[in-house]
């Protein structure tokens, strides 16, 4: 069973035995990552949780050329946040650049707009883009681990009734079937002569407009045959399904995971609240 | 005696599985949306914020078409948006996503307020195409210079309070254009709660969405600093999408949920 990750971008888990930990276990891992991050305040903090991160993908079998996906996101992220300290801001710290490149005489003063690049700067920016990876690293995890199947059957077991447990199900169906949707249009519409590569951004942007209301109509068509279908079985959307088809148990790996997963949200609430 | 007793009772129109499917389905088409547009058209280094968010025009219709269901699927599309191609934790995906719940929430209580069962029949569609255009400038003319006087005409005077003025007076003059386009442009309650819809959502979403950017989230995924750039850019970008693709496909799709009974009435059903 592919994961989310997998069928969305064919990365996911090589690891069979990570693979078969409980759903809560496979989603708690990467949430404490995610709560660690917020108190990885400086860049050794944060640099030791990304790697953290980094040493969970690899322990859990996601190979970490995953983050190629994710290299425009952190090459974007990351120049924005250092614009971020050195052009709409000033950190007060060792001044190591500084230009300006605007000066203006107002009325209460004078205006200017500087390029001002400080020591004090560049380490809440090393935070932010260490913490960067280490958000990534986490969201990878999750993404690449669990399946569409953990999250319809862990709904299954808690006993959510069946309407809920279909619709998750249709979401995860319904992307590959609205992804091959859209990219139909899109080469019809090429068929009919449009090409997308040497249209300016603007005209683009109306041509995607156009194939909206054909992929709507689309929705409304298939949620009429699969409604139908479902209701021509006789179930009913607030029906509670029956739990025993699958039932996931905890097992001695499961609390392990779970026992460093504690152990780091501990060890970063308690080593964030030391200056 | 009184003659046969004639009660008629409302019927109680209660959740099927239509509203389940076409939900789901939704939710579906509005992800993949939103990774199509913030992988063509992304901001700078905001991953998941698009300068034409193509996703946030359907949220609109899907709220008024759909009632909550609408709002869920922004709400849902949008968390998986966070976490993939976003990269953002699920933590911060959580919070983030509220933006695009509220993008389908506010039109959705404008038009219950305004326009429980709205006719977007165009009496003059020469008006109902060039208001979006004039609603979508207008607004965001004024927006930014609201902005510009707040973030430099209080501090420095001249000449940025005269900018402030200029453009407060030339949004607004093309946004009174806008409006009184559509009081003409067919039944003027739905148009002017359609015209509402656009600027709250863009507003509303916009304030969260930057906010949980930038300040408050856990942590925000970035600076502080940056609200402003990822606010005005929120803003302008959905301004333009809401007010054009929004009110084409209200006009389009709209008669056809109505005639298969798929429009929500209620909140749910």
């Amino acid at each position: 069973m592919p994961t989310i990750l997998g069928e969305l971008a064919g990365v996911e888990s090589k690891s069979s035995r990570y693979l078969s930990l409980h759903v809560s276990t496979k989603i708690f891992l990467p949430l404490s990552f995610a709560v660690a991050i917020f108190f990885a305040t400086d860049p050794i903090k944060a640099l030791l949780l990304a790697a953290a991160s980094a040493g969970a993908c690899v322990a859990a079998g996601v190979p970490l050329s995953a983050i190629k996906r994710y290299l425009a996101v952190i090459v974007s992220m990351s120049s924005f946040i250092v614009l971020a300290f050195s052009l709409f801001t000033h950190i007060p710290g060792k001044t190591l650049f500084e230009v300006t490149l605007l000066s203006m005489q107002a009325e209460k003063g004078v205006f200017e707009w500087k390029l001002s690049l400080t020591d004090t700067g560049l380490t809440y920016a090393l935070t932010f883009i260490l913490r960067i990876f280490a958000m990534i690293l986490s969201a990878t995890l999750l993404m690449a681990t669990v399946t569409d199947r953990d999250f319809v059957w862990g709904l299954l077991s808690l006993k959510v009734p069946f309407g809920a447990c279909v619709a998750t199900s249709l979401f995860f169906r319904g992307l590959q079937l609205f992804a091959s949707d859209f990219y139909t249009i899109r080469e019809a519409m090429m068929a009919r002569g449009v090409d997308f590569e040497r249209t300016s951004l603007a005209k683009r942007f109306l041509l995607y407009v156009n194939a909206l209301i054909p992929l709507l109509s689309l929705m409304i068509t298939r949620s009429y045959e699969v409604s139908l279908a479902l209701e021509s079985r006789g179930i009913a959307p607030g029906s509670r399904a029956a739990s025993g088809y699958y039932t996931f148990r905890m097992r001695r790996d499961d609390y392990a995971v779970i026992a460093v997963s504690v152990t780091l949200i501990i060890v970063y609430v308690l080593w964030g609240r030391i200056p | 005696m009184a003659g046969p007793e004639t009660q008629v009772k409302a019927v109680r129109k209660r959740v099927t599985w239509m509203h389940i499917v076409l939900f789901a389905f939704a939710t579906a088409i509005s992800y993949v949306l939103a990774v199509v547009s913030s992988l063509i058209f992304p901001v700078l280094g905001a991953p998941g914020v698009s300068a034409l968010y193509l996703a946030a025009a359907i949220y609109v219709p899907l709220g008024i078409w759909m009632g909550l269901w609408g709002c869920l699927a922004g709400y849902i599309s949008c968390l998986f948006l966070g976490l993939y191609p976003s990269g953002y934790t699920f933590i911060q995906s959580f919070i983030w996503s509220w933006a695009d719940f509220i993008e389908a929430l506010l039109p959705l209580l404008v038009f219950r307020a305004l326009s429980p069962d709205p006719d977007f029949t165009p009496k003059r569609p020469g008006a109902a195409k060039l208001l979006p255009w004039f609603i979508a400038a207008g607004t965001t003319i004024l927006f930014l210079g609201i902005v510009v006087q707040l973030l430099w005409g209080a501090t420095y005077g001249e000449p940025f309070t005269t900018i402030y003025v200029v453009m407060v007076y030339l949004g607004l003059a093309l946004a009174c254009v806008g409006i009184a386009m559509g009081l003409i442009a067919g039944h003027a309650r739905t148009w002017l709660a359609t015209i509402l819809s656009v600027i709250a959502a863009a507003f509303g979403s916009g304030i969260w969405g930057a906010g949980t950017l930038t300040l408050w989230n856990l942590p925000p995924p970035l600076p502080a600093e940056l609200f402003w750039p990822v606010f005005v850019g929120w803003v302008a970008g959905d301004l333009i999408v809401l007010s054009v693709i929004s009110t084409a496909l209200l006009v389009a799709l709209t008669p056809i949920f109505k005639r298969t009974g798929l429009f929500v009435r209620g909140w749910w059903a």
